[in-house]
């Protein structure tokens, strides 16, 4: 069985898998336009697709620049060309422009891209701070959104990326695909239906994610001194909504994910991997825990660091819990458990039984053809993105956090809340 | 002030960082029992705390730099508030003469735990032009008692601190500024404008729907984008106070001018909001 990230990887740069091709065109009317012609000009109503290539701005050049395309577009057999890339680092933004090849124009400033009017998708690849204000500023100028996890730096920002994509009606799909996997497996649809069924009442199921946020590797360095800004980097723009904190070199780059300024740390980092599969099988797409309760050193102001478990409780009782496995005593309050069908009483095994098989995950390139929902949409990711964030808010407080999933507020604790919806540095808000 | 002993002694019980630069062997144990005795040193203990501190890359002050912040967490964990009060109290009365960058880290430790006992003090940090930015945000993230002394301050700034305090009583949806935000949005600088609107859909302001509409059918872009959004924001707000007629109104001007194919989604989403209003 090929993997979605294997068939990402046989994906062309510019997505020219004829079977695949032929599959994305399967059902579709006709299809005409062999130029880049954005998608919506040839449009009639729910911009149908008459175009066959996605024309895609990517704004962040670094590392993960262009892998959300290439998976999630070229792996899912849809054509695309980028034709606009920006990057706040001139010799990195250089560097696409030359990758991307002819018609691929650079930009440092993401403004004048969104402004395009000939853009279908824009893939957004920055740092975790950038992702809300640019996926939401791209959705406003009517584009659909690919965005790297985690999908944003605090909780606050999730909620108005959703409303963004509701009120102008935009696909978005986020950089994970576990859910992919998890929905071809028959015993994560049974728990699924169960969970969804409504018909069990106290959740006995555990889940336990054990190792694998590489957290000593991702600590923030405490001693940095500052640095001078390298004349190829725009350092005010990089830090953007984030508090313009002095320069050094390991708060740029890849390294970026462990200060709190830009990420979370590997739990931030890792998390939503993890979570976007496990989420939907327990049918936690659109709620979020009410209980966190974390294990872990008092945190650092600026950089991230150890922290040894955290444990999430839904309202049904179901249990989340990431077990980071390097710092301190391993997690043993509960075992692992899967949710099963025995956990019902017989009238209810039977109404499960009988409900439909659950409707499989559309990729974003049948999305954006459908105008209907991502496997990965807003919300789930938004409530993926959630958990994570709560963690990291217990790991911060030192202290047990309740939450209301509804409000999206925590309960009773002003100076936890202002995690939540954190100021941002103007002109940038959501 | 030198650090008495016995507070250095406490301090010297934070993590030496490892060879890498991190914290990435923390006692818990030993670190939360040190902060506290720390946090029952008081007032003076604080204050001492508060002189060890040196501006970024001036001197090596990780130790007291984290005992601080840990010392703000800690506070805000005890049920009783006053302990909390009065260590933002102090730390805000330690914001002049300090250097910048130390002092911005004390503005921080109040966006942790500071509350409305601290607004005083970073509504006058708000009229320097190095501190006005955190502090903006200290107070948009305190709330209470902010909105006062952000007004007091914005016709004392100018240029970028002007941006901050007009964004923090947008982000605070402050109806006293209204008369603010109306002169604002026709600010010769476009950032100051386009928080302007946004202030002024936050606070839902009817008044205001005639300017954001003509602003957005004038401009192209970026602004156009922005102001577009601030139009659909005042209307769902206005929605939300009970103010149909003037919701309706904005979406039925959306969607009949916005017949590019390029702003089709504008003018979907007009109708759609129409069609809910109904």
């Amino acid at each position: 069985m090929r993997t979605w990230r294997t068939v990402a990887r046989r994906g062309s740069s510019l997505g020219k898998r004829r079977i695949s091709r032929r599959r994305f065109l399967a059902g579709t009317a006709a299809t005409a336009a062999a130029a880049i012609v954005p998608r919506r000009v040839l449009g009639g109503p729910g911009n149908a697709p008459p175009s066959e290539t996605f024309a895609v701005g990517l704004v962040g050049c670094g590392g993960q620049g262009g892998e959300d395309v290439r998976n999630y577009i070229g792996g899912a057999g849809g054509h695309y060309k980028i034709i606009a890339c920006c990057d706040v680092d001139k010799n990195r933004l250089a560097q696409a422009v030359k990758k991307f090849g002819p018609g691929a124009e650079g930009y440092t400033d993401f403004r004048r891209l969104i402004e395009r009017s000939d853009l279908d998708v824009v893939s957004v690849a920055t740092p975790p701070h950038w992702h809300a204000v640019i996926t939401i500023a791209a959705m406003q100028a009517g584009k659909d959104v690919l965005c790297e996890k985690p999908m944003t730096k605090f909780i606050a920002e999730g909620r108005a990326v959703v409303k963004a994509g509701e009120r102008y009606g935009r696909v978005f799909q986020i950089g994970t695909s576990g859910r992919f996997g998890a929905h071809k497996s028959s015993r994560s649809r049974l728990i699924h239906k169960i969970m969804r069924s409504g018909l069990l009442r106290d959740c006995p199921g555990v889940w336990i994610k054990r190792g694998g946020f590489h957290i000593k590797r991702y600590c923030g360095q405490v001693n940095q001194v500052p640095q001078p800004v390298p004349a190829h980097l725009d350092w005010d723009t990089y830090c953007g909504p984030a508090r313009l904190a002095p320069y050094h070199p390991h708060r740029f780059g890849w390294s970026h994910r462990y200060y709190w300024d830009y990420e979370g740390q590997g739990l931030a980092d890792f998390a939503q991997h993890y979570l976007d599969p496990i989420q939907w099988v327990y049918g936690k797409d659109d709620t979020s825990p009410v209980e966190v309760e974390a294990y872990a050193p008092p945190a650092h102001p600026e950089a991230a660091g150890m922290w040894g478990w955290v444990e999430l409780k839904y309202a049904d009782g179901l249990t989340f819990v990431l077990d980071g496995g390097e710092w301190g005593k391993p997690y043993d309050r509960k075992e692992a458990r899967h949710v099963e069908l025995e956990d019902l009483d017989e009238e209810s095994r039977k109404k499960v039984e009988a409900m439909p098989e659950p409707e499989p995950p559309r990729t974003f390139v049948e999305a954006v053809r459908t105008r209907k929902r991502s496997a990965g949409h807003a919300e789930a990711a938004h409530r993926a993105a959630t958990v994570l964030h709560l963690a990291n808010i217990a790991i911060r407080c030192g202290r047990k956090i309740r939450y209301d999933p509804v409000a999206e507020q925590v309960i009773g604790d002003e100076f936890a809340n202002r995690l939540v919806n954190q100021p941002m540095r103007a002109p940038w808000h959501l | 002030m030198a650090a008495p002993a016995k507070l250095k002694s406490l301090v010297d019980r934070m993590p030496d960082p490892d060879k890498r630069g991190t914290y990435a062997n923390i006692d818990k144990e030993e670190v939360e029992k040190a902060v506290a005795d720390i946090h029952k040193g008081g007032r003076d203990a604080l204050l001492a705390l508060i002189d060890m501190l040196v501006e970024p890359g001036q001197g090596n002050d990780i130790k007291p730099h984290y005992a601080l912040h840990v010392l703000a967490v800690h506070v805000c964990r005890l049920k009783d508030g006053a302990p909390r009060a009065e260590f933002a109290r102090t730390v805000a009365s330690q914001l002049a003469g300090r250097p910048k960058g130390v002092q911005r880290f004390l503005i921080r430790q109040l966006q942790v735990a500071g509350g409305v006992e601290v607004a005083p003090a970073l509504g006058k940090a708000l009229l320097d032009p190095h501190l006005c930015e955190p502090a903006a945000r200290a107070l948009v993230a305190i709330r209470e008692g902010a909105a006062d002394g952000l007004r007091g301050a914005l016709p004392k700034v100018k240029g970028a601190c002007r941006l901050a305090i007009i964004q923090a009583l947008g982000a605070l949806a402050d109806t006293k500024a209204v008369g603010t935000f109306r002169k604002a949005v026709d600010d010769g600088d476009p950032r100051i404008r386009l928080a302007a609107a946004w202030g002024l859909a936050r606070v839902a302001d009817a008044d205001s729907a005639g300017t954001l509409l003509k602003a957005a059918d004038s401009h192209k872009g970026w602004e156009r984008i922005r102001y577009t959004e601030a139009c659909f924001l005042l209307a769902e707000n206005l929605m939300a106070a009970g103010n149909r007629a003037a919701a309706t109104g904005i979406y039925t001007h959306l969607r009949d001018t916005r017949t590019k194919p390029s702003e089709g989604h504008v003018r979907n989403a007009a109708a759609g909001a129409l069609a809910a209003a109904k």
